[in-house]
């Protein structure tokens, strides 16, 4: 023999009556004000920072993946307008770059050199 | 265009205040619907750890979501729908980390004061089968899927009409009667063994 739907809701309707103490209830805003202050002092640090924006994400369902994938979309757009062009690739990757040093040419010291009448003397003499 | 105005809110004041910071105010909405929460989360979790620690989450969901609360539902509404998605959310979570066995739930449960009928205790045959039957209902419940048990739970223990229950769930009328035909239909079998006439 089975209840019927009626006797079977006078059977759960019992459970309302399941509840905790009062003292529970006083302990459990304690510890709900103790929980709230911790979290106060976790949030106001770099870690809480991180720590919001990442429940933030976690939290916001099955949306998260389009932001993520838009950001990511985003940052790599991005990252490749901002780089510098690389140089022409004629030479595998895996050949040493030999750079062309062109020496500093003599004459171009010599043209730096002060060479004015002053300083200029005949042969022999030094002038002062 | 008519809009029939909706009752004010009884907690619009308490709200306000918590809103602008008094924490008093918001302890006094814990106090007000801690029981009805309780009983929603202990009877989908069936375990006192659980509903605990769940409750706390739960109330501090609440309390950080405050200034997004425009009013838009009652406050109690609001929070209900808070502790629903949260259960939902944890219940997926403990399937996960461990196969949950119906040994690991509480087995205080069934020694709960409120399902001891005091008309029962002078007479020690029928407590102890009434004990029994709710034993097996326990048992039986943990066994329906978190979305049944929820309507059994918010319809039969709680209260709620179906038209509230299918607002919280989002989900329509007739989806939360046809859950609860069938979450019924299971219970029933499942206490059939243990269901005497007398009760």
């Amino acid at each position: 023999m089975k209840p019927s739907v009626e006797q079977l809701g006078n059977l759960l309707a019992l459970k309302r009556e399941i509840r905790p103490e009062e003292a529970y209830w006083q302990d459990f805003l304690c510890e709900f004000h103790q929980r709230q202050r911790e979290q106060a002092v976790k949030k106001s640090g770099l870690s809480g920072m991180i720590g919001s924006v990442v429940q933030w994400f976690s939290e916001m369902g099955p949306s998260k993946w389009a932001y993520g994938a838009g950001l990511a979309y985003a940052a790599v757009t991005i990252g490749y307008f901002l780089s510098p062009p690389s140089p022409p690739a004629a030479q595998s990757p895996t050949t040493p770059v030999h750079r062309v040093v062109e020496p500093t040419q003599p004459v171009q010291q010599l043209q730096r050199l002060d060479l004015s009448p002053t300083t200029e003397g005949e042969t022999g003499e030094q002038v002062f | 265009m008519f809009r029939p105005s909706r009752p004010p809110d009884p907690d619009q004041d308490l709200v306000t205040r918590a809103q602008e910071g008094d924490t008093r105010a918001f302890d006094a909405l814990i106090l007000k619907y801690g029981n009805k929460l309780h009983g929603l989360v202990y009877n989908m979790t069936s375990h006192h750890e659980d509903t605990h620690d769940l409750l706390q989450e739960i109330f501090a969901k609440a309390y950080q979501s405050l200034r997004k609360f425009r009013g838009n539902s009652t406050f109690y509404t609001w929070i209900y729908q808070i502790a629903v998605n949260q259960t939902l959310n944890f219940l997926k979570k403990r399937k996960r980390r461990r196969g949950l066995s119906l040994t690991e739930l509480d087995q205080t449960l069934q020694k709960d004061p409120a399902l001891i009928d005091s008309t029962n205790e002078a007479n020690p045959e029928r407590q102890s089968r009434l004990n029994e039957l709710q034993k097996s209902l326990n048992a039986a419940m943990m066994k329906l899927s978190d979305s049944h048990r929820m309507v059994v739970t918010m319809y039969d223990i709680q209260g709620i009409s179906h038209g509230e229950i299918a607002g919280m769930l989002k989900v329509s009328e007739g989806t939360v009667r046809s859950r609860l035909h069938y979450a019924h239909i299971q219970l029933q079998a499942a206490l059939q063994d243990s269901w005497d006439e007398r009760f």
